[in-house]
């Protein structure tokens, strides 16, 4: 008796088991949901991109989209490639620069046609654009200089606005030193001597930017750099390494954001709008409060904050003309749509790069700044996005700048090897 | 072959299938890839010895190399006599020694990437607190220069491993015949006697076992390289493994990392092989 109804139960879930598979068949058939799968590389913003598909895809039925988010450079491209090469590439995916659009150059399709790309404001595609076609759309934009304690310069009766020469800064850092104890910070600056894309890439981009007009897509084809103004960079360095919080070889980014400034030990630092999280993290008060940044004094570009886009979307021109089609309306829509604005100043907390925003509130100080100096046109280009694709980023100026700095090797040793680096690697390529 | 039945070959399959798919092949095509210029995507052309010749020159790699060979040298000695040191310790009976070895055990419990993050803590805020309180300057900028970071990365690896190696020392001490060494004794051998013409030879397998461990963990150490120094200050701390993967991934140079890796791996099985040759010759039964 008892097996009978063992037997029974068993044919009743085969049963059922084969009419949900053709079921789900059916429905997978009878449907024209177009997937776009996305992987992009600015892991912070992950929560907030699934949010935003979803709320589009509720509007957008006949679409579904997949998010994946894979962190830091170092990561980010290897899971490209294996998903490139494994068949199961995205179709939309993030470029960090020149140097991955070259590499990617067979999957990226022509974007220029698009609404986004039409809207983006002049010069933020130049890095990601050949012969007149755009094949990437600015994330954001984003901006650095020396993000400073607006209590400590108060107290100290400095007025951060006027340090517009390196003779003014230095003499303001003289003078809050001077007033360490009474201040209650434990240096003017905190410079983190262990990661040294802090000088190699925002700092050096400053200063070698100049010949290039800050355009990363002419400087990552030159086959040489000048380096002329190398003397005021060095400058930069000294001041900011001899009075920082020591010791500066020890100190990484966690030491120099979460435990200095943000607990108001150092009175400013060399960062940009994108600490702004961190920061209110570890106190919300003082990031509301006492937070505001200055352009970093460069002879030449005063008054010009550093404005430029880290990542930029991409879609693969490999995928089918519906999919692609998808990609782009969902990229559209984002940037120049009323609803997508909405979100991207306000869920992603991004400095829009795209026209269209005038008159939107920017949700915290430090990407105020960044708005204010863009729509200005006080802004100069980054550069830097023209080298850290390449190998000499890390085998040759990030070692040697931390040579320097650590007091191994003299300045003039230095630039020179930078010089070399980039000459050696430039004629490697052109074969 | 003979005498292999068809069931030596069906339970031998599967894993020679797998073995196959996730090492055989990889490195046959690995070996290939290095002949060529592929950028992790596609290659062009095949370009012989050129990456080969590249990586002589190759400052970054030379200087890992012999970062590396250097830290196993060190190493490979300080884990077998520490390892030795603490398995003769804890097999003398006394109480506690059953403790000791749990501690001892326990530092290779915790993860390599985890215990560099620790001792990064360590080295620089204990070791500077300790420094600046007893006026020992030498305390002070730990991970700063190339050699407080040599020595970080020792301590931390002498530290987690020695207590694996001395487990294996400990398996082989107990196996040595009480009879041996009393008889020993009563010829009037003194402890230090006993010890080299006694419990040394007798533990020599172990010894293989060991010195084949320490060698080529040392050689190819990874996370704690990472987390503790990443390579820095300046790239003097980045040892083999770690250059491999930064040429490939942070230079996207896969091709030349390929070949990097081809000539890793024959160095290590290499001297793998030839101290294991060497010392089995050296091991005696009873």
């Amino acid at each position: 008796m008892k097996a009978k109804v063992w037997k029974r139960l068993g044919l009743l879930a085969m049963a059922a088991g084969v009419t949900l598979s053709l079921a789900a068949c059916g429905n997978s058939g009878s449907s024209k949901k177009v997937k776009v799968t996305i992987l992009q590389g600015k892991v912070e913003s992950n929560k907030q991109f699934k949010q935003i598909a979803k709320e589009y895809e509720k509007t957008h039925s006949n679409v579904d989209i997949e998010i994946t988010s894979i962190g830091g450079g170092t990561q980010y491209n290897p899971v490209l490639k294996t998903r490139i090469s494994s068949g199961n590439s995205p179709t939309i995916f993030s470029l960090a620069g020149p140097a991955d659009a070259k590499q990617f150059k067979a999957y990226t399709a022509d974007l220029s046609k698009t609404k986004a790309a039409k809207n983006a404001l002049p010069g933020t595609v130049s890095a990601v654009s050949t012969n007149g076609k755009t094949y990437g759309l600015p994330f954001n934009v984003e901006g650095y200089g020396f993000v400073y304690n607006k209590d400590v310069f108060k107290k100290a009766g400095i007025d951060p606005t006027s340090l517009t020469s390196y003779d003014k800064l230095e003499a303001a850092v003289k003078k809050i030193d001077s007033q360490k104890d009474k201040l209650g910070i434990k240096g003017v600056f905190a410079l983190p001597g262990k990661e040294s894309w802090i000088l190699s890439d925002h700092l050096m981009s400053l200063y070698l930017g100049q010949e290039f007009n800050g355009n990363a897509q002419k400087l990552y084809n030159s086959k040489s750099i000048k380096f002329n103004n190398n003397a005021d960079m060095k400058q930069m360095i000294d001041l900011q390494k001899q009075y920082s919080v020591q010791p500066v070889m020890q100190m990484d980014y966690a030491g120099q954001v979460n435990q200095n400034f943000s607990q108001g030990k150092a009175a400013m630092i060399q960062q940009g709008d994108w600490i702004y999280p961190t920061i209110e993290s570890v106190d919300s008060k003082f990031a509301k409060n006492n937070v505001g940044m200055i352009p970093i004094p460069v002879k030449g570009e005063e008054g010009k904050l550093p404005v430029g886009t880290s990542l930029y979307w991409a879609v693969n021109k490999k995928k089918t003309t519906a999919e692609q089609k998808a990609a782009t309306d969902f990229l559209d829509w984002l940037y120049t749509s009323k609803a997508g604005k909405k979100d991207v100043v306000n869920t992603l907390h991004f400095v829009p790069a795209y026209k269209g925003y005038e008159g939107m509130k920017m949700p915290d100080a430090l990407t105020q700044v960044v708005y204010e100096y863009s729509k200005d046109n006080k802004t100069i280009g980054w550069a830097f996005p023209g080298y850290t694709g390449t190998s000499w980023d890390p085998d040759v100026a990030q070692p040697n700048l931390q040579k320097y700095l650590s007091g191994k090797q003299s300045w003039d040793k230095t630039v020179e090897n930078l010089k070399d680096g980039w000459k050696k690697q430039q004629s490697n390529v052109s074969n | 072959m003979k005498n292999r039945s068809l069931s030596f070959w069906l339970f031998l399959t599967p894993t020679l299938i797998a073995l196959a798919l996730v090492v055989f092949i990889p490195m046959l095509e690995g070996l290939f890839y290095s002949f060529t210029d592929w950028d992790g995507l596609s290659f062009t052309k095949v370009v012989g010895f050129q990456n080969y010749a590249t990586l002589l020159q190759d400052k970054a790699f030379v200087n890992a190399f012999w970062f590396t060979v250097a830290f196993v040298i060190v190493t490979v000695i300080m884990l077998n006599v520490i390892g030795l040191g603490l398995a003769l310790l804890v097999t003398q009976k006394f109480k506690g020694s059953n403790f000791l070895r749990t501690v001892f055990f326990m530092p290779n419990m915790i993860g390599g990437l985890i215990l560099g993050f620790i001792w990064q803590f360590i080295f620089t805020q204990g070791f500077s607190a300790l420094g600046t309180t007893l006026h020992l300057g030498w305390l002070n900028n730990w991970l700063t220069n190339e050699v407080t970071g040599f020595w970080g990365l020792v301590i931390v690896t002498v530290w987690q491993m020695s207590g694996y190696i001395m487990i294996i020392y400990i398996a082989y001490l107990q196996n040595i015949p009480n009879e041996v060494i009393e008889a020993a004794k009563i010829d009037g051998a003194s402890a230090w006697q006993r010890f080299t013409k006694i419990t040394f030879p007798m533990i020599a397998p172990a010894f293989t076992v060991c010195m084949f461990l320490t060698l080529s963990n040392g050689f190819k150490i990874y996370d704690q390289n990472l987390s503790l120094t990443n390579g820095g200050p300046y790239n003097s701390t980045q040892m083999l493994a770690m250059d491999i993967v930064n040429t490939a991934y942070n230079s996207s140079n896969f091709s030349l990392a390929e070949a990097k890796a081809i000539i890793f791996f024959i160095i290590v099985a290499a001297i793998s092989l030839l101290q294991v040759f060497y010392n089995r010759k050296r091991e005696v039964d009873l």
